[in-house]
């Protein structure tokens, strides 16, 4: 029980932060709606058949491709997570951190951090559980008959899981630098900024291919052999690069965290 | 002074002490220039204008960021009730707020798109392609400065709307960067989002079909801005300054 109580702890802040179900809410409800609107468009450019990829058109293909709202839903989850703790309260409260708090209920700063990570993760996989399945659902249910038939039910999961495991190591990634920033603005821009198509490694990778060993250009091919990624690692090369960059900032922000002043 | 024309110098003042405010112009500047100046390098040879077009969609979130500064910072502590204390007429605050958001959203833009042009220059001499033509592409490129300005006025809007500064950081720039390019797929409706109206101001193609046209799609953009600013002021009129 001892070990689980900073986990229990930290759940319980991050669940009674409203940003946290908003993050949840632009993840699922968010994802779903694109859906809808990507199924409206399918269904009909299925009935007048003019359309350059039928691959794209089924149902699993017309839910997933609302999955990069999810990692804003991952980026927020993981930034207000900690950057909640450094936010000041009102002057009419005292003005002080909640921080100083956790500090003084958890001495142990690794474990802190690794709790209030653990939680992210845990949160994030279950959006991505709930999300995913019932994107693809709307999908199916709103396509019917008319539907071009689904990639295998393998190729189906391992991608899913490689979204899921995309978000939670941007989640984590998220933590790790606003742990270091101590403040929520510049992280939420530059995550937000980066998880789309304008990302910096996109436009770097133009001028060299080492640009896709960045973090983000990294995991791409987790969300499957997108095209605009030419050139980008694999799928699992690329999912260990951006592990790494994961670990490597988490352990960054571990240390800087241990031994600086809250 | 009016009273007006002194709650425009106290939102000035406001805005300018903020550290975040200064560092987000400059770093949003330096960033347009990088990625202009980059892609103007490459070869094949790329006009500057299209350097500079290239370096917008990013540079916009700089300006989103600074968009927002002006009403979250008042949500910080108590700053707001202090605001309102001194200048009480909640319009006059809003009216100052979106004046001194505009006129900083229009310097951020002027300097960013001022900084990719000077570094996409730089890089077409530095490559051997000779002396650019200097006025190639200009209207695009002050399409470009707007454009910036319109999405920091744009981000000012929602700020108002949602007062926090993870909402409205998020929203907007979720809007920007991940949906509109999305929906952008799905059908012709997507030219009207705020966006991408205004994106024909510095975008090549421009024509009719996927996109408004420059000066329409600046109206519309910016109908989209006065509504939402009209909602932003109706809820900050109404509700308590406390977050």
């Amino acid at each position: 029980m001892r070990g689980l109580r900073p986990l229990a702890a930290e759940l319980h802040k991050t669940l009674t932060l409203p940003s946290t179900w908003v993050a949840l809410a632009v993840t699922i409800l968010g994802t779903a709606a694109i859906t809808v609107l990507n199924a409206n468009y399918a269904r009909s450019a299925i009935a007048s058949g003019d359309v350059w990829d039928r691959g794209l058109l089924s149902p699993f293909e017309t839910g997933y491709s609302g999955m990069p709202l999810g990692t804003v839903g991952a980026v927020v989850l993981g930034v207000v997570a900690i950057g909640s703790e450094y936010t000041a309260a009102s002057t009419d409260a005292g003005g002080g951190r909640q921080i100083t708090t956790t500090l003084a209920a958890m001495p142990g700063r690794t474990g802190v951090l690794l709790a209030k990570t653990a939680v992210v993760v845990l949160l994030v996989a279950l959006s991505a559980a709930v999300a995913i399945p019932l994107s693809t659902g709307i999908a199916a249910v709103m396509l019917g008959d008319a539907a071009v038939p689904t990639p295998g039910f393998g190729e189906a999961a391992a991608r899913s899981a490689g979204a899921a495991l995309y978000w939670a190591l941007t989640a984590v990634m998220a933590i790790a630098i606003t742990a270091l920033a101590r403040t929520v603005m510049i992280p939420l821009v530059v995550l937000i900024a980066n998880s789309s198509v304008v990302s910096v490694s996109i436009l770097l990778s133009r001028v060299t291919p080492l640009a896709f060993w960045l973090p983000d250009a990294a995991g791409q091919r987790l969300f499957g052999d997108l095209s605009m990624m030419e050139g980008a690692l694999d799928a699992g090369p690329g999912g260990l690069v951006m592990a790494a960059w994961a670990a490597l900032l988490l352990g960054i922000a571990a240390v800087v965290f241990a031994r600086r002043d809250a | 002074m009016s009273g007006l024309g002194r709650a425009v110098a106290a939102e000035a003042a406001k805005l300018r002490t903020l550290p975040a405010a200064p560092l987000t112009v400059l770093g949003t500047a330096i960033l347009a220039g990088a990625i202009a100046g980059a892609l103007a390098a490459q070869e094949p040879p790329i006009p500057a204008a299209d350097a500079v077009a290239g370096a917008v969609p990013l540079a916009q979130a700089g300006a989103i960021l600074l968009g927002v500064l002006p009403v979250t910072q008042e949500y910080a502590g108590r700053q707001l009730r202090t605001s309102l204390v001194a200048v009480p007429s909640r319009g006059a605050v809003i009216a100052a707020k979106t004046a001194v958001a505009a006129a900083a959203s229009l310097l951020a833009g002027a300097l960013a798109t001022a900084a990719a042009l000077g570094a996409a220059w730089g890089a077409g001499i530095a490559t051997g392609d000779g002396a650019p033509d200097p006025l190639a592409g200009g209207g695009r490129v002050l399409g470009a400065a707007l454009y910036l300005a319109l999405m920091g006025l744009l981000a000012h809007a929602v700020a108002l709307l949602l007062r926090g500064p993870v909402p409205a950081l998020t929203s907007t720039l979720a809007l920007v960067l991940l949906v509109s390019p999305v929906l952008a797929g799905l059908g012709a409706f997507a030219r009207w989002l705020p966006d991408r109206a205004a994106a024909a101001l510095y975008l090549p193609d421009a024509g009719p079909g996927d996109w408004l046209g420059p000066a329409p799609g600046a109206l519309v953009a910016l109908a989209w801005i006065v509504a939402l600013t009209a909602l932003g002021a109706w809820r900050f009129c109404r509700s308590e300054p406390v977050p």
